[in-house]
């Protein structure tokens, strides 16, 4: 059940992770459009913007790219041998974590408590100890799934490229702030 | 003795020697022993014996590299050898990922050359 959930990338062939992958992408962008949630960067999950089904399928792409770009180039620096398959099926897998926390805005919870910030004075909010609690648990449920989301980027790329150093490991977070940065440039100048 | 006390006695008999029949299907061919069990380091050939005429060789041969990997690496190796050198049909067998064979691949490659003496490598491994 572990490696289901961390390392995927250890047992299943990359016919069935790119299936899977390439799955979650179409039901993940469709859970963004109904639960109103933009991937606004590599990284990001943000829940009230306004969605629509090409914004949030351009979104994944641009995403979905950003962070394949630069982890195969690094791939390539630590291993020559590395496939690009490997390294596709780890962000089209990976990106499951991101697409699961759209479901925070079931019953379109999220989009009110954002309402209730973005058109009141900050100073006069008042939000009820129930609304808090849910806004906490949230909270740290959206952690634990990036968390998830990173676990799973950084075992996906390690199995493709057999990146073992603390050097490779360096160099995969700044990857990984590369695309968060990239994918944020170019989705704030095309959506 | 009545019949279900000597059909007792006789199931006892018949478990107690499907025990001993699996002991002995258990038993394992003896591993050898690659490093040294006090110090860890690599251990040397300091004796043959020929089992036909009991003729003993004395003197110091080092182990070939292939033979002072583990056991698990050796099975690997001719595991690679059995398939052909193909990783994708050994990734079906051993239910792994390709990557992950080729990992194992590489990282075998990599002790093999550490443990193989420069100036043989162009030897027999």
């Amino acid at each position: 059940m572990k490696t289901v959930l961390f390392n995927p990338f250890i047992k299943y062939s990359e016919k069935q992770l790119l299936l899977v992958g390439l799955l979650f992408t179409i039901v993940g962008s469709l859970a963004g459009y109904y639960f109103n949630a933009r991937f606004d960067g590599a990284l990001d999950m943000h829940i009230g913007r306004s969605t629509t089904m090409v914004t949030v399928f351009s979104d994944n792409a641009i995403n979905i790219i950003s962070l394949f770009i630069p982890l195969y180039l690094l791939a390539l620096y630590i291993n020559s041998k590395t496939r690009i398959i490997d390294i596709l099926n780890t962000v089209l897998v990976a990106r499951l974590a991101i697409y699961l926390t759209t479901l925070s805005n079931v019953g379109k919870f999220m989009s009110q408590i954002e309402n209730k910030i973005l058109f009141n004075n900050p100073l006069n909010i008042n939000f009820e100890p129930a609304e808090l609690i849910v806004i906490i648990i949230i909270a740290l449920l959206s952690l634990l799934f990036l968390v998830w989301y990173i676990a799973l980027l950084y075992n996906g790329f390690k199995v493709a490229c057999n990146a073992k150093t603390a050097k490779h490991n360096i160099l995969f977070a700044v990857a990984l702030l590369v695309a968060e940065i990239v994918s944020k440039i170019i989705i704030s100048t095309i959506n | 003795m009545n019949k279900n006390h000597l059909l007792f006695n006789f199931i006892k008999v018949k478990i107690n020697f499907i025990k001993f029949v699996l002991h002995f299907s258990k038993m394992n061919i003896p591993k050898l022993p690659v490093s040294c069990p006090s110090c860890s380091g690599s251990l040397q050939v300091s004796q043959l014996s020929c089992p036909e005429c009991n003729t003993l060789v004395s003197g110091t041969y080092p182990l070939p590299p292939l033979l002072q990997l583990t056991q698990e690496e050796q099975n690997f190796i001719l595991q690679f050898f059995i398939s052909s050198g193909s990783l994708k049909q050994m990734a079906v067998q051993m239910g792994n990922s390709y990557p992950t064979v080729r990992n194992k691949l590489d990282d075998l490659i990599e002790k093999v050359k550490q443990l193989t003496p420069k100036n043989n490598e162009n030897s027999t491994v």
